[in-house]
């Protein structure tokens, strides 16, 4: 059966300011599970079986076989990446945590996946939240969710991008807060040089 | 507005929280025969502190996690965070000093003055101290 699914921002084009200083556009293929589980007995269980490991410090993630493991709270993480990569690691952890009480949970279809990234990413973002930005305080791999203009979203900086490049963060949201993230962050960036996108917000999206 | 620090994340905007009232309120345990005034007092009656007062915060947009907050509602100074489950920290704190010395609970304005009723049987206001 052919994937039917519609992403939360299919209706937007992504958007590039022309020296690239900034980029938006949205990741609908990436795959997302939600983990809940008692941090010290899984990461116990997991070290026995399998070498895995969950981040135990908060607002920090892991990058293990090309999935970005993120600490979302003392007992709670996502697992974000390429839909085969997360296919394997479900299965690992699956195996890993059979003997412990804990909840594995396809959350795709919950969250939409905005990426900006782009040497003006930090400037632009800083327009919308009142989270610590700085390049030494916000590093590579760090989360932290928090008030992206009026939506709640996590904000999650790659940890596999290249220092010498620009930083490209994701941003994890609701799927009904999406297209209202999306406006905020493309009028953040108009003065970095984002153009104008069609359609505007509060337009009638879909027929 | 104020930075508040969360148990987990470290010291955060306080938009990013919502406060859930005072902390430390048990359930009772549960009878057949409480009686409505018992019930009242669990569910609504709250003491209106002023000045040390521990309350309960969540870090709703960050790490979603409940936490305890010992705050003094006069000077909104935050004097402890501790997590749920565990004893509030021994701390104190004094109240700011004002020119008329208001009533100890209450917001501190006029109809919170302690009133009473002067020997020649006429109604007055009367400065605590
Ligand atoms: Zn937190």
């Amino acid at each position: 059966m052919p994937d039917r699914r519609i992403s939360a921002l299919a209706h937007r084009t992504p958007l590039q300011a022309g020296d690239g200083a900034l980029s938006l556009a949205e990741r609908p293929q990436v795959a997302m599970r939600g983990l809940r589980v008692d941090a010290k007995a899984a990461n116990r269980a997991l070290k026995k079986t399998k070498g895995l490991a969950l981040p135990e410090t908060p607002n920090t993630s892991r990058h293990t076989e090309g999935v970005h493991i993120l600490w979302l709270g003392p007992d709670e993480w996502l697992f974000l990446g390429e839909v085969d990569a997360v296919h394997a690691l479900r299965d690992r952890l699956g195996d890993g945590l059979a003997q412990i009480h804990h909840q594995l949970l396809d959350v795709r279809d919950q969250n939409a996946v905005i990426a900006l990234s782009g040497k003006r990413a930090r400037e632009a973002l800083m327009k919308l939240t009142t989270l610590d930005l700085h390049p030494g305080v916000f590093r590579p791999g760090d989360v932290a969710g928090s008030l992206f203009g009026r939506a709640t979203a996590t904000l999650h900086l790659l940890e596999t991008y290249d220092p010498e490049r620009d930083p490209e963060f994701l941003l994890i949201v609701r799927r009904s807060y999406a297209d209202y993230l999306w406006c905020v962050l493309a009028r953040a960036g108009r003065e970095f040089g984002l153009p104008d996108q069609t359609p505007k917000a509060g337009e009638i999206m879909r027929p | 507005m104020f930075v508040i620090e969360c148990p987990w994340c470290g010291p955060r905007d306080q938009s990013e929280f919502s406060c859930g009232g005072e902390a430390h309120i048990s359930r009772p345990a549960e009878r057949s025969d409480m009686s409505d005034e018992e019930w009242a007092e669990f569910v609504f009656m709250r003491t209106n502190a002023k000045g040390l007062f521990a309350e309960r915060w969540n870090h709703a947009a960050g790490c979603r996690r409940w936490f305890n907050v010992l705050r003094n509602t006069s000077t909104d100074e935050i004097l402890a965070v501790y997590r749920m489950g565990e004893t509030p920290p021994d701390v104190s704190t004094g109240l700011p000093a004002t020119p008329c010395g208001e009533a100890e609970i209450g917001s501190g304005n006029d109809a919170a003055k302690v009133m009473v009723e002067a020997a020649d049987g006429t109604t007055n206001t009367r400065d605590t101290v």
